[in-house]
């Protein structure tokens, strides 16, 4: 069945003690690049982990491709796939043991999983090192690793949380395009970054969330709407839309 | 104006950070009521230990060799922990450079580094012959108080020469091998010891004696081999002298070390890691399940020190064995209870190596897998590598007494099981955590889960002993 909504989260709430997130409605179509900007601590790691089924909501509703995140977890799973700031790598496995370990997990047919496996690993440059125990890897290494976990099982709808810290402007470069062309062949991806930069270039919509609730959302132009410019930078709008 | 902070200020901070990554501290709070208990059961033994020495004074040229041979196990026993707390502090802790990077002088750094380490190898020595000390103390033998100040002397010769041995290795095989270097001191050790123990029962009484007596020191004391344990009995000379030289091989240590670890030559950042090879050919599965064994199986295989600890635990074999060959003459029902305790130890190793290895569950929360798979699969590879180990002995004893089979059996799954489950929840200690990173492993976890192998043990004893 084809729904209209790749993620469609409505009224999400959650508190540690304080609240965290707070009445937080997202919507992301398939084929669309979606940046969610926020200072420290606004809540978007949170937003991210309960898209992705790890934290459970207080309240609200999570739906991916029509699947609902609470009351079908692994329908919603096995269509996602979540990367998180910190590269989660096993050190005393080698990238190719990696790879093979989250094909496994996705289930991704033997065959499909080696061709993509070796296709990645190519692209990202990790094809001399697929041997090699990761413990040794730089943190760009280690991030275009967890990139290409997250990418073998041809996910439909990608979380990513910060995913070009570390790596040098070649890999960022190509992450782009692959990000990209991933997003063409009608994935939805919903990344947070405080690269502003990336968020300006990549994405189609961008959400700017402060204190738990999103303050903003649309295109740069939009944005400059929100925040009263007629001109300006995402710089100068984020600044202005999450001060105080 | 600014003042870098002084030697004193440095090594209050350099043995906070040893007391915090201690094993007491980074483990369960309760448990220290049951620590408290068993340093106080010590304590009571010591006493009664002290007593029976008076009671039965032993030739001072015996005396002097048993000393010895306790310096000389205990030598080596401190300076395996010494290695692996060298390459702590240099190469894993992470903050070696942090500090190099900061206005105190490096030589500063490696001195409270070196200190710091033969402190915290000296501390449990020092409760456990402190006791012994006290019980004599006690008494009126206020020469035992000598053994505070040698036991301080061996530990700085210790920590000296493991720093020396340490830089050497980790420059020519890295720290991983060098790391397992030290596990196998501790291994060959305690195998030395438990050999020794066992020797009355293969060797010939006369010859014994004789190798015994051959050791013996001559009238003038025994020379510079036993100076440490003069020094021990508390003769002035002896211990002045043995304080001295303590104190000087420390010295020339760190003033050999002092540059290169002033150059950054001794550090993590110098040393890069050989790309260490992992599978060339991967094999994609269909099963989850099956994904998740084959990485516990990984896991578990590259498990740093991982044959030493299994030779460790399964030095409880070497009775069974010894049974099964016919060189003891004990009942075969002997050997239930030790293949019981061995199945639990070893189950409760296992999973405290996934527990402690497999730090990443979000990972796997985050895929379409069931949330008891990666359980499951951990307990089934554990389970699977305990029986792998102990299934020929059992079998063995199986074919030579049928009827144990029942308990054997029954035994052998219940401790495996039980210490599974409390190995996944209480995971005992085995490497230190990661700069930064918090500790998995508790003491109380290993309290129990030796509890439990032990009760099960017991079980499977009583039933074949008497049902």
């Amino acid at each position: 069945m084809e729904t209209a909504w790749a993620l469609n989260a409505q009224g999400l709430s959650k508190s540690f003690g304080r609240k965290v997130v707070e009445g937080l409605t997202l919507t992301i179509r398939p084929g669309e690049f979606y940046a969610l900007l926020g200072a420290n601590g606004a809540g978007k790691t949170t937003t991210l982990r309960m898209i992705a089924g790890l934290t459970p909501p207080d309240a609200g509703r999570i739906e991916v491709f029509g699947r609902d995140v609470v009351k079908d977890p692994l329908g919603a799973k096995a269509i996602m796939a979540w990367l998180p700031d910190e590269p989660l790598l096993y050190d005393k496995l080698s990238p190719l043991e990696y790879l093979e370990f989250i094909a496994g997990l996705w289930q991704v047919p033997p065959e499909l999983a080696r061709r993509r496996a070796d296709e990645l690993l190519e692209l990202l440059g990790l094809w001399p090192h697929r041997a090699e125990r990761c413990e040794g890897f730089s943190r760009g290494m280690k991030q275009k690793t967890v990139l290409a976990g997250a990418l073998i099982h041809d996910p439909k709808f990608l979380l990513l949380d910060e995913p070009f810290t570390g790596l040098d402007a070649g890999s960022a470069r190509l992450v782009k395009n692959l990000l990209t062309r991933h997003v063409e062949n009608g994935a939805a991806i919903i990344l947070t970054t405080h690269i502003l930069e990336v968020a300006e270039r990549l994405a189609s919509r961008i959400g700017i969330l402060a204190g738990g609730t999103l303050v903003a959302e649309g295109g740069l132009e939009a944005l400059r709407g929100h925040a009263g410019f007629e001109s300006g930078t995402l710089e100068d709008v984020f600044l202005q839309l999450t001060a105080g | 104006m600014f003042k870098p902070p002084g030697f004193l200020w440095l090594l209050r901070h350099e043995l906070k950070v040893l007391w915090r990554g201690s094993i007491l501290v980074r483990t369960h709070r309760y448990v220290l009521v049951p620590a408290s208990i068993v340093i106080l059961m010590f304590q009571a033994f010591g006493v009664l230990v002290g007593h029976l020495i008076m009671r039965h004074p032993v030739a001072p040229e015996i005396m002097l060799l048993a000393l010895n041979i306790n310096l000389a196990f205990l030598f080596v026993l401190m300076f395996s922990r010494a290695m692996m707390a060298c390459i702590d502090v240099l190469y894993a802790r992470g903050d070696a450079d942090f500090l190099l990077a900061s206005p105190i002088a490096p030589n500063r750094v490696l001195a409270v580094r070196m200190l710091g380490v033969a402190l915290s190898i000296l501390a449990p020595w020092l409760l456990l012959a402190g006791m012994l000390a006290n019980g004599l103390i006690i008494f009126g033998q206020l020469w035992a108080l000598a053994v505070y100040p040698m036991l301080l002397a061996e530990a700085l010769v210790v920590a000296a020469l493991a720093f020396a041995l340490v830089v050497v290795l980790v420059g020519r095989i890295g720290p991983m091998a060098a790391r397992r270097a030290g596990h196998s001191l501790a291994l060959f050790t305690g195998v030395g010891i438990f050999i020794l123990g066992q020797t009355p029962h293969f060797v010939p009484h006369a010859a014994l004696a004789g190798f015994w007596s051959g050791l013996l020191p001559g009238p003038g004391g025994g020379g510079l081999a036993y100076l440490f344990a003069r020094g021990v009995l508390g003769q002035p000379g002896p211990l002045l002298a043995a304080l001295a030289l303590a104190a000087l091989v420390f010295c020339l240590v760190w003033v050999f070390l002092a540059g290169p670890f002033a150059r950054g030559a001794i550090s993590a950042a110098s040393y890069r890691p050989a790309g260490r090879e992992g599978a060339q050919q991967a094999r994609f599965r269909h099963s989850a399940f099956s994904s998740l064994m084959a990485k516990d199986r990984r896991l578990l295989a590259r498990f740093p020190g991982l044959v030493s600890q299994i030779a460790y635990r399964s030095l409880t074999l070497i009775p069974v064995v010894a049974i099964l060959l016919g060189k003891v003459v004990i009942g075969l029902a002997v050997t239930v209870p030790l293949l019981v305790f061995l199945a639990g130890q070893l189950g409760l190793f296992f999973i405290s190596v996934l527990a402690q290895m497999n730090d990443m569950p979000a990972l796997i929360a985050s895929a379409p897998v069931a949330a008891r798979a990666p359980r499951r699969a951990a307990y089934l590879v554990c389970a699977q590598t305990a029986l792998a180990i102990i299934g020929l002995p059992v079998v063995a004893v199986l074919v030579k007494g049928p009827a144990l089979a029942p308990v054997m059996l029954l035994g052998v799954a219940g401790a495996l099981a039980s210490n599974l489950w409390l190995g996944r929840r209480l995971p005992i200690p085995l490497s230190r955590a990661a700069f930064g990173k918090t500790q998995v492993g508790t003491l109380l976890g290993l309290v129990l889960g030796v509890s439990i192998s032990a009760g099960w043990a017991l079980a499977a004893w009583l039933v074949v002993t008497f049902v």
